[in-house]
């Protein structure tokens, strides 16, 4: 089928992308905006992803002027019933009008802990456009929801954590922005990624394609990615506005902080337990290795199907992996820090939910897990923060910044860490409030692999300097 | 469904192999599928994890059973069951109540010494005291709301052993799709199925006529013409149970693996997979029916054959009821108009307007028509059955306008 020229010039949302109809091949291809174009004979239009939607509309204007059709449903403007917006620090600032002069379309670097949020709550007041908030989690999901409330007055939609509810002003999931945006991504002037370093993976991009808004805020502490595919944002965000490293934050805004490494023998059980799981795996892997000399866990998997020698010996290894996320030592530990800290509002991350619920149920100190419902979480949350509870016991969920109120105490006791994670921890202990200096303890197992999982983690800037500490 | 960290396939030669449980060498699996409905029917009351692990048990000395196949089974078998989920926040209400008694007594330590009284078993005592509950019932129910802790409150379950297995085939198959990119289905029957449940599984096509009856159909999503996306992998995998249904189809599917390269599942009928839905309906109401056996498969020079033909206009797809060919090479397309509502006629009316310039007959209720209309040429009136001879005269009446023609 061959584009025609019927019919007038109309351009169309389309699940995620454009439609331009009515343009023969030789109009589109002297378009500006030509190389964008798609022919698809399925329906019988011009195709594009949604993004492009600023630019498009800009060429068609100034070909055709007004002889043609936008048909893409307009971004509503919003009124905010209140602008409540705390005095902004001058990196905020900064940060602010450098979005602004990149034409509002761009990625704002600083570290956790420096205001992010306020930046893109400055970036909504002022644009008063429908808006999208896109979080990794859904904790951050109803911080975000509790944030413009507050400092916006306004009681923003929700789609995710199974609640479908689209207002001019929604925040969602990365999840759900995949999913839904075919259908919800023409509603909206300004989509503000929060995180932003988890956009670019080969299915969540597909959130910033498919939307139209022309205006664009990229947030985060580390862009960069294991898999290089950060260079990405740049097309699906805008380019890096501004950047302000950690370095200079330390000592500035935020509190000065120390870390310590606590470490801690397995009981006797655990130990032989652990060995003989080790010895099984070793064995299994070096009777392997004498047929295959480049036998990896990988490979170990893949047999674990078919083989129940294979199977026995992942299972030795999650065992293994299980006994250091849950050594009673750490219990003990624990015990000791809060006895150190009593006084201090103290955050205890797990590695696990089983974990996290067993020092809960020692303690008995609230959890935020993954599944903990909304009024429970704010209820936890506001009691943490009123210091009504002197603990607060988390899973990986509370990783990013998620708002935790003035702890000066935190305690990781398990859970595999990059970089990126350990940043993003210390930056939840690391907000400024008076004099008091914060302190990060890491319980790890002594001569098992969480040892080298810390040593590892220390090579980062961050986390410099480490002492270490017998309890 | 399944999701993804279920799935088991097997990439070989660029081909896509999804697990699948097989009659002559799984044989055995039919005892262990049995023992599987098993503990889920005696297990009401019992915790979903406490479930998942005599599941697990079973297996434990099978060779052939990888942990993704022994969890997919726990998610199916969850899938049939309903679990108590703690609606009311009974689990959380005490949670906070508990936690916020302790609070200030904290930390809870295992030795009192002189700056820290308060030692764990004596809280736990004094807070079991105030609530009226012993402590052990009181720890039971802290976290009951956690999905590994939740009970089992019925099992509708599956109607046999065998049952389990082709549905645990079908899932894996499914699962296997969420990877496609693109899918063909090459079909010689039931195109009026395969096209109408692509259409609400919201997938675009693409129809090619290959032969006589013969057609190729390409699904895909919008943006699969801009860039290669696994987006639509969910459609399609909603699209295939009705598919399984069908007769006389073949599928090639063009997947993405986990090593960013391309791998291609085959499909046909002849695969045999049972699906959940039941076949196709062989005629679509009792008039049809009535008709087609009353013609016969030929009378008259004219061959009869059903729902054979697709029209094609980019996304309006129609299949009409029935074909008839005569012997010098004339086709006639023939549609019978049920009893509905105005709006299905006036969908119907719009749909043939775009295909006007083929042979196309009706047969419509007189009910339907408005009152005083005058029927066109090519329309039959019906009252409850349609009869031959008008049929024939119009199919007449068009083969001498096409011989005048031609």
């Amino acid at each position: 089928m061959q584009p025609n020229g019927e019919g007038p010039v109309r351009l169309e949302f389309d699940r995620g992308t454009l439609l331009l109809r009515g343009l023969a091949g030789e109009a589109v291809r002297a378009l500006a905006s030509a190389d964008v174009w798609t022919w698809d004979g399925r329906v019988g239009a011009w195709r594009c992803d949604a993004i492009h939607y600023a630019g498009v509309g800009e060429t068609l204007a100034a070909t055709l002027g007004s002889a043609w059709r936008d048909e893409v449903p307009k971004a509503l403007p919003v009124r905010w019933p209140k602008v409540a917006l705390p005095p902004l620090r001058p990196e905020q600032v900064e940060a602010l009008a450098a979005w602004r002069n990149a034409g509002r379309r761009g990625q704002v670097i600083m570290p956790t802990g420096t205001g992010k949020t306020e930046v893109a709550l400055a970036a909504m007041a002022e644009t008063a456009t429908a808006t999208l908030v896109v979080a990794p989690i859904r904790d951050l999901l109803y911080q975000w929801h509790r944030r413009i409330l507050k400092v916006l007055g306004y009681d923003a939609g929700i789609v995710g954590d199974s609640l479908h509810n689209l207002q001019p002003v929604t925040v969602t999931t990365y999840d759900s922005a995949y999913i839904h945006m075919g259908e919800i991504g023409a509603r909206f002037g300004l989509i503000v990624f929060d995180e932003e370093h988890h956009l670019p993976g080969p299915c969540r991009r597909e959130a910033a394609l498919m939307c139209t808004a022309p205006m664009r805020l990229g947030l985060t502490a580390t862009p960069e990615r294991s898999d290089g595919r950060h260079a990405d944002l740049g097309h699906l965000v805008g380019p890096v506005v501004y950047q302000m490293p950690l370095s200079q934050a330390r000592g500035r805004t935020l509190a000065d902080y120390e870390v310590f490494r606590v470490p801690v023998a397995l009981t006797e059980a655990e130990q032989d337990t652990y060995e003989a799981c080790s010895r099984e795996v070793r064995r299994f892997v070096a009777a392997r290795r004498r047929e295959r000399p480049g036998y990896s866990w990988k490979d170990l998997c893949a047999e674990s199907g078919a083989d129940p020698a294979a199977r026995k010996a992942q299972k030795a290894y999650y065992l293994k992996a299980s006994i250091e996320d849950r050594a009673a030592e750490k219990l003990r530990v624990l015990e000791d820090l809060f006895r150190l800290h009593a006084g201090q509002r103290t955050i205890v991350f797990a590695g696990s939910n089983v974990m996290a619920m067993e020092v809960s149920r020692r303690f008995l100190a609230p959890t935020i897990l993954s599944h903990t419902r909304k009024r429970e979480r704010l209820a936890v949350l506001e009691g943490f923060a009123s210091g009504r509870f002197p603990v607060l016991v988390a899973n990986r969920v509370l990783d990013e910044g998620v708002d935790v109120p003035e702890a000066k105490v935190a305690v990781v006791i398990g859970g595999q860490s990059s970089t990126r994670q350990a940043k993003q921890r210390l930056g939840r202990i690391l907000r400024r409030t008076g004099n008091v200096r914060a302190v990060l303890y890491e319980v790890v197992c002594e001569a098992t692999k969480e040892v080298e999982r810390s040593r590892a983690r220390r090579r980062s800037d961050a986390y410099e300097p480490t002492r270490h500490r017998r309890v | 469904m399944l999701t993804s960290q279920h799935v088991i396939v097997e990439y070989r030669d660029g081909r896509a192999w999804p697990d699948r449980l097989e009659r002559k060498r799984h044989a055995h699996y039919t005892g262990y599928a049995e023992r599987m409905l098993a503990i889920y029917r005696t297990g009401i009351g019992r915790e979903r994890r406490a479930l998942h692990r005599d599941v697990e048990m079973l297996f434990a000395e099978e060779p052939d059973c990888p942990v993704r196949r022994i969890r997919a089974f726990s998610k199916l078998l969850d899938e049939a069951s309903t679990y108590q989920a703690d609606p009311k926040g009974e689990a959380s209400r005490l949670r906070l109540r508990v936690f916020e008694a302790a609070a200030p007594r904290h930390p809870l330590v295992r030795q009192k010494d002189r700056l820290f009284e308060h030692t764990e078993s004596e809280v736990k005592a004094a807070i079991a005291a105030d609530l009226g509950r012993q402590w052990d019932e009181i720890d039971a129910r802290l976290y009951a709301d956690v999905m590994a802790f939740q009970r089992l409150e019925s099992f509708q379950g599956y109607p046999s052993a065998v049952a389990l297995l082709s549905r645990y085939n079908v899932a894996q198959l499914q699962a296997c799709l969420y990877a496609a990119e693109r899918i063909t289905v090459r079909a010689t029957r039931d195109l009026k199925t395969i096209l109408r449940y692509a259409k609400l599984a919201r997938l675009l096509h693409e129809v090619r006529r290959t032969g006589p009856s013969e057609y190729v159909m390409d699904f895909s999503g919008p943006a699969s013409v801009l860039r290669e996306t696994r987006r639509y992998g969910v459609a399609f995998a909603r699209f295939l149970p009705a598919l399984l249904a069908c007769r006389g189809w073949r599928l090639t599917a063009v997947l993405r693996t986990p090593w960013r390269t391309r791998a291609v599942l085959n499909l046909s009928d002849r695969d045999r997979y049972t699906s959940a839905l039941p076949p196709p309906e062989e005629f679509d109401s009792t008039v049809e029916e009535g008709f087609a056996r009353k013609f016969g498969p030929e009378r008259d020079g004219w061959r009869l054959s059903r729902e054979s033909e697709v029209l094609v206009d980019r996304q309006t797809a129609f299949v009409p009821d029935f074909v008839f060919r005569h012997e010098d090479g004339t086709a006639v397309l023939f549609e019978i108009v049920g009893f509905w509502t105005p709006e299905y006629l006036a969908k119907k009316r719009e749909v043939l307007r775009r295909f006007r310039g083929r042979n196309i007959l009706l047969a419509v209720p007189e009910r339907s028509l408005r009152e005083g209309a005058q029927a066109d040429k090519n329309v039959v009136v019906y009252r409850t059955a349609i009869k031959l001879e008008p049929v024939l005269e119009a199919l007449e009446t068009v083969r001498l306008r096409q011989g005048r023609r031609g």
